[in-house]
């Protein structure tokens, strides 16, 4: 069989064409370079089907393949399915760790130590009007400053333990908007649905779709700082969603959604902020029952000075169980005693208190800062190396997936001569035609 | 590996704000001259700055209880040195009493005086310090001795009155009046009122043999008079040493207390100078990482 004269042509075309989807594919990652969640694409370019020549094409005489040029067999998305996965387990650990450091922080700054304003000041202050009252226990001016002392130490204690309920309450609140219905998880697990049918179709059709999937691991990149998730190919393209829990009910299966999730452990953001707002037993209602005892040793430890032999008057009131948030001063300025006596000038009992200074209860307390300091210090440590472990899978995950900026303008060069070449070859073509058929015959003309 | 655009951008960020936060921590820190402000800085640390500042409180506390306590006892030494120089007064006149040659007006106008310096006495020992009674122990609302004849002391002997001059240390300040000059002639307990009164009366019948008994009295009281000085006098010692002990306390707590809490200024200062070189040449090499591409060098 001959070789159409023009057969050429058709190959340099298939070239031509060839080149300028790469182009095209190159144009698209310079495009998306700093797209959250873009992973890069190429053409696949493949030699195409050559063209069978008969027998006797050769000189030995046997048959042969000629070459017909060049095809697109694919547009591949370049990522690692392994890397998503470490780099999801790191991103719920980090969110995890960032939500503890994050309401842990709070707590410490609602303690306002070391300052002029925290619980030790007050504390403080109270002593040395205890001490003022024993020198003077006539004077009625330290009658009623020992009792005003005695509020303001009892509103600091009031106001720590209020802060402290607040960053409990407002963990609760984070996590009550995340997964209510129409919230980020529902918005997410309803998206990913949808994407799954779409992908679905697409990839049936034997065309994956790169930006939608692009798209879905990017959502899911965002669901797994929220929580754990687990992900498993159902192997048409869509996938099944396992969220907040290795045993509980998919999140995502296909593309039926299941909301509200069981979340029987959440990790990640949620479970940092289920950890601080659990009462009891979270990080917070620990904190507060911890104040609770110094308030209490302090409270106690007073009051058992004050009514003397137990049966004067309490100094201080307070609800078990609540001693931080519900402290008062039980006596007033004429009820408050330095003495049991009845003698103006006796101070025993007022010496005593005083004589509390720096006992179990400053101790106390300062055993409690230090622990919200360790607790602080030691959760953004963990948030630190969380974040170190997390940037460095996200770097091997860019680093197979990320678009560089020299590699795609060396492609632009590289597929910008293929396609001068081919066009070169085109033209060489045309010339060759041109002598064949405007020229050829005109012998003696 | 292959290093991509978005790693470079990543990568350059992330060192800009971690050098970025430790400028900002060292700016921190020289600003606000501590080392520590908040507990998680150094937990053990925040809670050994809690202590001192709780202890620099006491010691200034006690050192306050203390200054209360002397402006007590210089009442109180006043009061006992007019106390003895009456008592002394009262000892020259009974001997001029004693003397053959006084005849009974003299004794009688002796005997005045010595009213006049029992009198005296009983006001010098209801001396007050801020208003309250420094002689009357725990009922320091209450006069020691009433004017006039009587001479029962009013006030309380049961409770001590104390101060607090240190941890765990407190200290008897009051004395009791009733210790040196008694409750007078009606219970007969042979303290210096009772003696005075009794050797008015002596002087007054003349009783010879009585005022020789009393002289004797007089100097037992006169004793008696002088101890509770020394008492009172060793007191004060006893504070002003403890007020000198909780001066050094005071330095050294203060000088702890800078030591756990403030910032060493020329570390500090050169940490965020050095912090502050890293940063400028963080930025300068990210501004030359992040500008450079292929694309500078193409046509």
């Amino acid at each position: 069989m001959p070789i159409s004269s023009f057969y050429g042509l058709q190959t340099s075309l298939r070239g031509l064409l060839a080149q300028q989807r790469s182009l095209d594919v190159t144009g698209h990652n310079v495009a998306n370079a700093s797209t959250q969640g873009y992973s890069r694409q190429e053409a696949v370019l493949s030699a195409s089907d050559a063209m069978q020549l008969q027998a006797g094409a050769v000189q030995s005489g046997a048959g042969a393949h000629l070459g017909t040029g060049v095809d697109v067999q694919a547009y591949r998305r370049v990522r690692d399915g392994f890397l998503d996965l470490q780099y999801r387990a790191q991103a719920t650990r980090l969110g995890e760790e960032a939500g503890v450091a994050q309401g842990l922080g709070n707590a410490e700054l609602s303690l306002a130590e070391p300052s002029d304003d925290g619980i030790n000041t007050q504390l403080s202050n109270f002593w040395d009007a205890w001490s003022d009252f024993a020198n003077a226990p006539e004077d009625s001016a330290a009658r009623q400053a020992l009792v005003e002392q005695g509020s303001a130490l009892a509103d600091s204690f009031g106001t720590v333990d209020k802060q402290l309920a607040l960053v409990a309450s407002q963990a609760q609140e984070e996590y009550d908007t995340l997964t209510a219905p129409g919230g980020k998880v529902n918005q997410i697990a309803t998206e990913i649905g949808q994407l799954n049918d779409t992908i679905k179709r697409f990839v049936t059709g034997g065309d994956p779709p790169n930006d939608l999937m692009d798209r879905r691991d990017q959502l899911l990149d965002d669901l797994s700082t929220l929580g754990q998730v687990s992900v498993e190919d159902l192997g048409n393209g869509s996938m099944k969603v396992t969220f907040g829990g290795p045993g509980d009910t998919p999140l995502v299966d296909d593309t039926t959604v299941n909301f509200p999730p069981a979340l029987s452990a959440p990790s990640g953001r949620l479970g940092a902020l289920r950890d601080l707002a659990a009462s009891p037993g979270g990080r917070i209602a620990s904190l507060r029952a911890d104040l609770n005892t110094v308030a209490k040793t302090i409270a106690d430890a007073v009051n058992d000075v004050h009514d003397g032999d137990g049966t004067g008057p309490k100094f201080f009131n307070y609800t078990a169980g609540a001693e931080a948030g519900s402290l008062s001063v039980a006596v007033t300025a004429s009820t408050v005693r330095a003495t049991a006596t009845g003698l103006k000038g006796a101070n025993d009992l007022a010496l005593a208190a005083s004589r509390l200074r720096g006992g179990d209860g400053d101790e106390a307390y300062r055993a409690f800062v230090a622990r919200v300091g360790g607790e602080v210090s030691q959760a953004n440590r963990q948030e630190a190396n969380a974040q170190a472990l997390r940037d460095s899978v996200d770097d091997r995950r860019q680093s197979v997936a990320g678009v560089s900026l020299d590699e795609e303008m060396t492609g632009l060069i590289r597929f910008q001569r293929a396609y001068q070449a081919s066009s070169r070859a085109m033209s060489t073509m045309d010339e060759m035609l041109d002598v064949l058929i405007n020229r050829t015959g005109r012998v003696g003309l | 590996m292959r290093i991509t655009t978005g790693m470079t951008q990543r990568s350059t960020l992330a060192d800009l704000n971690r050098i970025n936060e430790r400028v900002t921590k060292a700016q921190q820190q020289a600003s606000s001259n501590r080392q520590i402000s908040r507990p998680s800085d150094d937990p053990y640390d925040a809670a050994r700055a809690l202590q001192l500042r709780e202890s620099l409180a006491g010691v200034k506390q006690y050192q306050r209880n203390i200054k209360d306590g002397q402006g007590w006892q210089e009442t109180a030494e006043e009061a006992m040195s007019s106390i003895t120089d009456s008592a002394q007064r009262a000892r020259e006149l009974l001997v001029q009493g004693t003397s053959d040659t006084t005849d009974p007006a003299a004794r009688e106008s002796i005997a005045k005086e010595l009213d006049q310096l029992i009198a005296g006495i009983k006001q010098n020992a209801n001396a007050t310090y801020e208003g309250r009674y420094v002689f009357s122990g725990a009922a320091t609302d209450v006069a020691p001795y009433l004017d006039g004849a009587t001479d029962t002391f009013q006030g309380d002997t049961s409770t001590l009155v104390a101060r607090q001059v240190g941890p765990g240390v407190s200290l008897e300040v009051g004395i009791t009046a009733e210790s040196f000059l008694g409750s007078g002639s009606a219970p007969g307990d042979g303290k210096l009122l009772d003696t005075l009164r009794s050797v008015a009366a002596n002087l007054r019948s003349g009783d010879a043999a009585g005022m020789k008994a009393d002289l004797t009295k007089l100097d037992t009281n006169l004793d008696e008079v002088l101890s509770s000085r020394a008492l009172n006098g060793a007191r004060q010692n006893r504070l002003d040493a403890a007020l000198s002990r909780m001066g050094q306390v005071e330095e050294a707590t203060t000088r702890q207390l800078s030591d756990t809490e403030d910032a060493d200024i020329a570390e500090t200062l050169i940490q965020l100078n050095s912090q502050q070189t890293a940063y400028q040449a963080a930025l300068k090499v990210g501004a030359n990482i992040l500008q450079t591409s292929l694309m500078d060098f193409l046509r």
